[in-house]
């Protein structure tokens, strides 16, 4: 039988060295080791070309190239007859490539000697079963496709993006064991990622934001692809995204910081863009405390997955934007005790509540026009499409997810046990709930 | 001591290439495809002039085709801990029956290599099985080292061992 490249992926993944046969012009043979194996699609695979070498010389004379790897688990072990296509110097494999080149040099102690050039790209010829024992496979933990279609059908039942959002943790926790996750949207106009919800943190961190580019998440989605680490990397680690941030958002003398939410320990990492018509909606991002826990098919079950969701977003969000019939009323509530004083930066739409920072950008703009509505007219029911008609917050573009701003700017308020609430009273609508008086005060820029 | 007077290896890189370390071969026909293939062991001549690996005739009858059309030879070896490598290679390989001893010396290589790799999360039955071979399928890879690279990942992967050559 055909050895199919897919059916032997858990050989790239480098845990035993791969090894390459090339032959110079003249005949002679040369082997060197392999850092890195990536599977490209099931006829391709891209190597890492880090240096001028002999194997580099020899493909460029002699594009035919063998590569023995052996599956980590059960000792089986296979070659590879490649023949080398071209080089790509950038784009979302050499990205790819590159992330994890970083991750394979730390865990090999060869950070800062690793650096990748271009990413190889092979055709695969032939893969042949070397003769040897091999040992049974390990069970699996869990059947990925049965858990995907569970994960998937719960999905589908979800009434906003709340709700949504809750099933897509639930979901990865109980069918997939993944206990670290959080899910960022794109601001495209600001070119950041802003997390939406997480689960399993000590901090949510929601309302964190990162640049495209910065650490595993943001280069991820700056290339629109998705990226999978198997051991820790300092390179595009939290900390460095955070050092980043810091430096860059430090000069406005404001300090609107959230950290980002994250393990100090993290070792396997995987961040999936979640695409809706080939538009980027977010970022879907698992972690975990060991070495290796996510593998090709992990990857693929959440890049299925997040098809899923980001078709599910892109629905419910057209959904909140025809509201249902207005409930009636609340009777309004008596707000008591001392002002709160709610304080807004229209350099950047931060607003502090007595004094403590809350949140800024687009959910700082919302908040501050519906306290503005609430103090001067007394209002508390509001529709998002009124806000998305409301040239105060001005929203980046028509496929900004409002209802994902409402969320975070709801889970902050909640976070920071303020005095004033939103609380959703049906598709499209939600209500302000303020427990004490409010006393307002507007730094223009 | 041995004498390593006429040969490119001294007493250090014997003892390198002759203890834990991984061991793959390569080879090419004549206008062929590259052959590649793990050894299960290595010993050297008295002289250091000779270096002998061990692979399964079943495991490597690639690389036995193709050292016996050409005798051209490249072999890397590498110590897992430490990444040190250093790639020989030859051209006068000739395929030559197991010698008394090696038998042995590939089922101690198979121990030692398990036991080292150990640390690094790998199961003893892994390591075993794709080093696995018939004791009856054993054959030697006999070749005089012409050039001797090192070949420890990095910019200077790739360049002649200072001193000998």
């Amino acid at each position: 039988m055909k050895i199919r490249l897919e059916s032997i992926r858990a050989c790239l993944e480098g845990v035993i060295p791969g090894t390459i046969a090339t032959r110079a012009a003249d005949g002679t043979p040369n082997i060197a080791y392999l850092s890195q194996i990536e599977y490209v699609d099931c006829e391709h695979v891209a190597l890492s070309y880090q240096f001028f070498n002999t194997t580099r010389r020899n493909i460029l004379a002699s594009p035919y190239a063998r590569v023995a790897a052996v599956d980590p688990h059960t000792g089986a072990h296979y070659r590879l007859s490649l023949q080398y296509l071209r080089t790509e110097e950038s784009g979302p494999l050499f990205e790819r490539m590159k992330v994890r080149l970083a991750g394979i040099a730390s865990h090999t102690g060869m950070s800062g000697v690793f650096r990748l050039l271009g990413a190889d790209i092979y055709r695969v010829l032939d893969i042949e079963q070397v003769p040897g024992d091999t040992l049974p496979p390990p069970p699996q933990p869990c059947n990925l496709l049965a858990s995907l279609r569970a994960c998937t059908e719960s999905l589908c039942g979800a009434p906003d993006l709340d709700g949504l959002l809750a099933r897509l943790f639930d979901g990865l926790q109980t069918h997939f064991g993944i206990e670290h996750a959080m899910m960022l949207m794109f601001d495209e106009a600001a070119g950041r990622l802003y997390t939406v919800a997480t689960r399993g943190y000590a901090d949510s961190g929601v309302g964190s934001e990162i640049a495209l580019g910065d650490g595993v998440i943001g280069v991820a989605a700056r290339e629109r692809t998705p990226i999978r680490i198997g051991h820790f990397t300092a390179e595009y680690s939290y900390g460095r995204a955070i050092r980043d941030n810091m430096a860059r958002n430090g000069v406005d003398g404001i300090d609107t910081e959230i950290p980002l939410p994250g393990l100090a320990d993290s070792r396997s990492q995987l961040a999936v863009p979640v695409m809706a018509c080939r538009q980027l909606v977010g970022m879907l991002y698992v972690e975990s405390t060991q070495d290796l826990r996510f593998g090709y098919d992990d990857e693929d079950v959440l890049v299925a997955l997040a098809g899923q969701l980001g078709a599910g977003i892109r629905l419910l969000q057209q959904m909140q934007e025809t509201p249902e019939e207005a409930p009636p009323a609340a009777p309004p509530m008596a707000p008591a005790g001392r002002p709160l004083s709610v304080r807004h930066y229209a350099e950047n739409d931060s607003v502090f509540l007595d004094g403590d920072y809350l949140i800024k950008g687009v959910a700082g703009a919302i908040l501050w026009a519906l306290v503005r509505d609430y103090v001067d007219s007394g209002r508390c029911e509001f529709s998002n499409r009124e806000l998305r008609l409301d040239r105060r917050i001005r929203l980046p573009d028509l496929s900004d997810n409002l209802e994902a701003r409402l969320i975070l700017l709801a889970r902050r308020l909640v976070e920071r046990d303020a005095p004033l609430r939103i609380e959703k009273t049906g598709r499209g609508r939600f209500r302000l709930c303020v427990r004490r008086p409010l006393e307002l005060v507007d730094v223009p820029v | 001591m041995p004498d390593t007077s006429s040969s490119l290896l001294d007493a250090a890189h014997v003892a390198f290439i002759t203890g834990t370390v991984g061991i793959n071969l390569a080879a090419c026909r004549p206008g062929g495809f590259p052959a590649l293939s793990r050894a299960v062991g290595c010993r050297v001549s008295a002289d250091c002039g000779q270096v002998s690996v061990l692979v399964g005739a079943a495991a490597a009858a690639d690389v036995i085709d193709a050292v016996r059309r050409s005798g051209a030879v490249a072999v890397v070896f590498s110590d897992p801990p430490t990444h040190r490598t250093l790639q020989l290679k030859g051209s006068n390989a000739l395929v030559l029956p197991p010698e008394p001893g090696d038998v042995a010396l590939a089922h101690a290589y198979r121990d030692a290599f398990a036991a080292i790799l150990a640390p690094f999360g790998f199961a003893e039955g892994v390591v075993r099985a794709f080093l696995s071979c018939p004791d009856d399928d054993l054959l030697a890879v006999r070749f005089s080292p012409s050039a001797a690279f090192s070949q420890t990942p990095g910019p200077h992967a790739g360049e002649p061992l200072p001193g000998r050559s």
